[in-house]
């Protein structure tokens, strides 16, 4: 298991489900990537993810059970009352996804927490497949990368309005007919 | 004899000048007309131009997501859509009568959906295929044209994800039959723009 | 287990900033997935901008290029995607886990059940459930078969693109077997929802074995067929060897993975290099070429059908052993009971009802979980908030990465080419757009 307090910018490091998430300030994605790829050999950047939080563990919000003390039903045989979903820092999360090329095949997320309209170093620099990875994340969510040569909606039209996979963004669609009467 | 519609003006014996006192057969009375040499010549013409219509119905290459997969498939040997004289999918839409609309329309890709209906010169057909197609599927949202129905006319409604080709076969059939029996296609039956 | 040479673990260490592309690279310095018009090419008379658009001849679906030629050479190339997007992620969160298992299917819609399972598999991570061993084989059975499935729609429509029209007829005959397979175990040809959290929705239907058996037998001396077919035609190796070039290191800066990545030297594959399901249980090789061209790509596709022939032979020696099973994990609260204990059992009744309208509540953390589609990683990241429904799904697409390697591999290509080296990153646009 690699030391990974020596990256720039380092924050914290949390291990579950086996896999390894390192939390890095803002400011120093780049040069944290450019650390994990030289130093710690984690040279393929496989995903690029924007999560956004609004409403995490918010009453009534998908996922919140029960009283406000809270209450975790995973538990077999609990009618109890255990913690909420833990309380993020931000509302953005932005996880880059790194895969060494070798035996064990380690895996590596970056992490880096943001609110709305902070903008995060571009990594393209360090690997260029981040390319469109950033930029479907910058039309998808809203996440504005400084320093990406590209920067411009992918999937959406050009002339979208708004980021779809927002929390605050509708679903969209239309109300479904159940009869001709409706 | 001042024109020489009728047959005995070309010197033809038919049975009514054999037989002057025979009143018109059953045939004659539900067609409703007088002439009847006329009217079969007339209906016979259409009702032939139609079966040509059917046997070469061109598609153009429009395989959008997953149902374009099955539609692929029934261009191989098991489902042989080569015996409706339909294998010749045109690439260019000015060339093809039918547009298969295989597939979820993005919005983004509905105006092309609309170019391409109108490069295609009358008469044209729309099959709607799949679930998505034409009503919106599964993916009732943002990004998905729910039923392309809403920006072409269309004649045949193919429901499952992803249908079956025998599915889309029955469509295709389906639509030759309505064809021959003389039902337009849907732009004029819905009185919509081409 | 390879047949050359290994380059993994090599790293290039280049400048973070500045000079943002390494020596030796040919992908583009500007932007890496855009080919620019050269300066002395710009604002003459001689370059034509010719849209690829999104309704065109090849088979690839709804992919637009927008390609500058001079004369019949490609000088300038951008791709725009995203008319297939279709909002997954963002439907997937208003469902509930069980119903989100269908949508995954259609992302890649050439290699469906490889989708669903990496869902399933992410789902099954954080649930931490134990899937018993008919399951796992039975999955690998059918994603092997999938794969065969994908490399055989590939080889179809990529021959018909470059003109070897016989090929798409003789691939969707084979292709027709394996459906038929499909629909024998699952009930339907394509997006079959087999796999469900905690093994799979159906017990194996009798009369499957027999079938299977007589495919795996029967389909290597077809696969040969195809060998005669393509390998050693003087068209089709002059249309196919020395086209779209793509080195070793740009491949891995592109994060290009799957046969891409293998025709290009690297020997990675995880199947055999992070094994999932039963993978480390059965005996298999991994192509690997080193020419990094359209035929490489090829041949490491059709090794890849040999290879899977094999393995699924082996998966279906093991599951005929394993008559009578269970199909499914074990656990109440995430798994429906059997039909005939709701008779019986009050809690069942319960439990099956919770299932049904409310879902079952997944623990609240987020994974990463990558398997080895036909097109290369596929990989899925799931954050869950405790509930019943999804908080985000992430999809890695492997054609999306694989997309922007095109710039790279057609410079000093001609148009004829493009088609060729687009046929050959083998993108289905359903999974690059989403």
């Amino acid at each position: 298991m690699s030391d990974f307090s020596k990256m720039p910018g380092y924050v914290s490091t949390k291990e579950e489900h086996g896999e390894t998430t390192v939390v890095v300030d803002r400011a120093h994605v780049r040069d944290a990537c450019a650390y994990a790829r030289d130093e710690l050999g984690f040279n393929v950047l496989m995903d690029v993810v924007a999560t956004d939080y609004l409403g995490w563990a918010g009453k009534g919000v998908s996922g919140y059970i029960g009283t406000a003390s809270g209450r975790d039903l995973n538990a077999p045989m609990t009618q109890g009352l255990q913690a909420l979903p833990d309380v993020k820092p931000a509302r953005f999360s932005v996880s880059y996804h790194l895969l060494a090329l070798r035996q064990g095949a380690p895996r590596l997320r970056l992490q880096t927490w943001l609110e709305d309209g902070d903008p995060v170093d571009s990594v393209v620099p360090v690997w260029p497949a981040a390319d469109w990875f950033e930029r479907e994340q910058f039309d998808l969510m809203g996440i504005r990368f400084h320093g990406h040569p590209n920067l411009a909606r992918l999937l959406m039209d050009d002339d979208w309005e708004g980021h779809p996979l927002r929390k605050d963004y509708p679903i969209g669609g239309e109300p479904v007919r159940f009869s001709p009467a409706e | 004899m001042s024109d020489p519609t009728r047959l005995r003006d070309y010197g033809l014996q038919s049975e009514r000048l054999l037989w002057p006192t025979k009143g018109p057969s059953r045939f004659e009375e539900e067609l409703g007309v007088e002439e009847l040499e006329q009217a079969l010549g007339i209906t016979t013409l259409e009702k032939a131009v139609r079966w040509a219509q059917t046997k070469s119905m061109w598609p153009d290459t429009f395989g959008l997501a997953c149902c374009a997969i099955e539609m692929m498939s029934i261009v191989g040997s098991r489902y042989d859509l080569a015996r409706f004289g339909m294998e010749a999918f045109r690439s260019s839409p000015r060339q093809a009568d039918l547009l298969i609309v295989s597939g979820r329309v993005a919005h983004k890709m509905a105006a092309p959906l609309r170019q391409i209906y109108d490069q295609m010169l009358e008469p044209k057909w729309v099959i709607a295929m799949g679930a998505c197609a034409s009503s919106g599927g599964m993916f009732n949202n943002y990004a998905i044209l729910q039923g392309v129905d809403r920006i072409v006319p269309v004649d045949i409604y193919i429901p499952f994800c992803p249908p079956r080709p025998e599915a889309l076969m029955e469509g295709i059939i389906r639509l030759h039959e309505a064809h021959l029996a003389g039902i337009p296609p849907a732009y004029e039956r819905k009185q919509v723009a081409t | 287990m390879s047949t050359t040479l290994r380059h993994v673990g090599r790293t290039r260490r280049w400048p973070v900033v500045g000079d943002a592309i390494y020596d030796g690279s040919r992908i583009p310095a500007r932007v890496p997935t855009v080919l620019d018009v050269p300066p002395h090419l710009r604002d003459t008379d001689d370059v034509l901008t010719v849209n690829f658009g999104p309704n065109h001849p090849s088979t690839h679906g709804v992919l637009r290029l927008i390609v500058d030629l001079d004369g019949e050479e490609v000088v300038g190339l951008s791709a725009v995607v995203g008319y297939l997007h279709t909002g997954f992620e963002k439907n997937m969160e208003q469902k509930t886990w069980w119903k989100a298992i269908t949508y995954p299917e259609r992302i890649d819609y050439v290699g469906y059940q490889n989708n669903e399972l990496v869902f399933v598999l992410a789902i099954e991570k954080l649930l931490d459930i134990e899937v018993p061993e008919k399951a796992t084989w039975t999955r690998m059975l059918l994603c092997e078969l999938n794969r065969i499935h994908s490399h055989l729609v590939f080889l179809g429509t990529s021959a018909l693109e470059l003109g070897a029209i016989s090929m798409f007829w003789y691939c969707f005959r084979e292709r027709e077997n394996i459906l038929d397979l499909f629909e024998l175990v699952a009930g339907q040809r394509m997006h079959t929802r087999y796999f469900q959290a905690g093994g799979l929705a159906e017990d194996i239907p009798i009369g499957f074995f027999p079938e299977a058996r007589k495919f795996v037998e029967n389909m290597p001396s077809s696969l040969d067929d195809y060998l005669t077919l393509l390998d050693r035609n003087k068209i089709w190796l002059e249309r196919t060897q020395g086209v779209g070039l793509l080195s070793s290191d740009d491949a891995i800066a592109l994060g290009q993975t799957g046969p891409v990545l293998r025709a290009s030297g690297v020997d990675w594959d995880l199947r055999r290099d992070q094994p999932y399901l039963a993978y480390e249980q059965v005996d298999f090789r991994v192509p690997v070429y080193t020419g990094g061209d359209v035929y490489d790509r090829y041949r490491v596709r059709m090794d890849e059908m040999a290879e899977s022939v094999k393995i699924a032979r082996q998966c279906v020696d093991r599951l005929e052993r394993m008559e009578g099973e269970p199909w499914i994990a074990d656990d109440r609260k995430v798994v429906l009971p059997p039909r005939e204990e709701l008779h019986t059992s009050m809690e069942s009744l319960i439990h099956h009802f919770k299932i049904v309208t409310e879902g079952y509540r997944v623990p609240a953390g987020e994974v990463y979980v990558a398997i080895e589609s036909p097109r290369g990683e596929s990989g899925c990241y799931v954050v869950s908030d405790g509930g019943p429904r999804p908080w985000r799904v992430h999809f890695r697409a492997p054609s999306f990465a694989a997309l922007q390697a095109t710039a790279t591999c057609s410079q000093n290509t001609l148009i004829a080419d493009l088609i060729a080296i687009v046929g050959s990153l083998d993108a289905v646009m359903g999974d690059t757009d989403r």
